[in-house]
């Protein structure tokens, strides 16, 4: 698709969508504007990993749209906890080569050897084993509510969201018009 | 008093920082850094019950302080400790 034609298209679809935009933005809660003091991932996410394995669970705020639309870029938390297995469909916080780290979903699993993605991705995965996993997300923070991760109506629409991985890029597309 | 359940000092990248862990202090949502003399009495005072004297008592014990600063830091650090919601009576 040519950059005009696509460029058309977003904006018609903002002057389509403004009034649920609007609505949406009044149903979000408003991002601080405190200060924000940021470590290294590497570092960070390794502590927060040690953390979790020392069975100390935690909520850490997510940087990042590889997980929209269930995880916002900064808006939302999350909370993890250590569990002694993981299972398909849990997003978890994983080491996938020395000092990287992701927070992302898993989408297979073989044995010990697990196949992530995130949810706002369209093709790239990761793979790791099950002992680079330091926790799952259990609480989806956001900014008005809390959301446990075993919410049937979110497992509901995570699985849905799976199930249209084929149309994700379109639906991100008006996901990113939307916010 | 004491430092509320959860609470911990961390060192991260050359820093000490005190992060919240739990479900208990799931809206805790800041890290809190601190310096050299407040890590130290962070550390003496951690698991323990204490005061304002106590903290007062441990900076002139470790540090050359006359007694006067040494309570009028204390309390100013307790306050602020108190304020961020780190400690408990």
């Amino acid at each position: 698709m040519s950059g005009n034609l696509k460029t058309i298209i977003k904006r018609l679809v903002r002057i389509l969508l403004t009034p649920w935009r609007k609505r949406y933005r009044r149903r979000n809660g408003t991002v601080s504007n405190q200060p924000r003091h940021e470590l290294p991932n590497d570092v960070w996410l390794g502590e927060v990993s040690q953390m979790l394995r020392e069975g100390k669970p935690y909520a850490i705020y997510v940087k990042g749209y590889s997980m929209r639309p269930f995880i916002e870029h900064t808006r939302d938390r999350v909370f993890l906890e250590k569990r002694d297995s993981y299972n398909v469909g849990d997003a978890v916080l994983a080491q996938i080569a020395p000092g990287h780290y992701v927070l992302h979903r898993i989408i297979k699993k073989q044995g010990d050897n697990l196949t992530l993605q995130g949810d706002g991705n369209i093709r790239g995965v990761e793979h790791c084993l099950e002992q680079n996993v330091s926790g799952v997300v259990t609480q989806y923070i956001r900014p008005n509510r809390i959301i446990p991760a075993d919410d049937p109506k979110l497992m509901c629409r995570i699985r849905l969201w799976r199930k249209l991985r084929p149309i994700r890029r379109y639906l991100l597309f008006i996901y990113k018009a939307i916010v | 008093m004491k430092i509320k359940k959860g609470f911990e000092l961390r060192e991260v990248c050359g820093e000490n920082i005190i992060v919240a862990y739990g479900k208990e202090n799931i809206d805790f949502n800041k890290v809190i850094s601190l310096n050299e003399s407040a890590s130290f009495l962070w550390r003496a005072i951690s698991e323990k019950d204490f005061t304002a004297e106590t903290l007062t008592s441990l900076l002139c014990e470790e540090y050359e302080v006359d007694l006067e600063t040494a309570k009028k830091d204390a309390q100013s650090l307790l306050d602020e400790w108190k304020k961020v919601g780190l400690v408990e009576e």
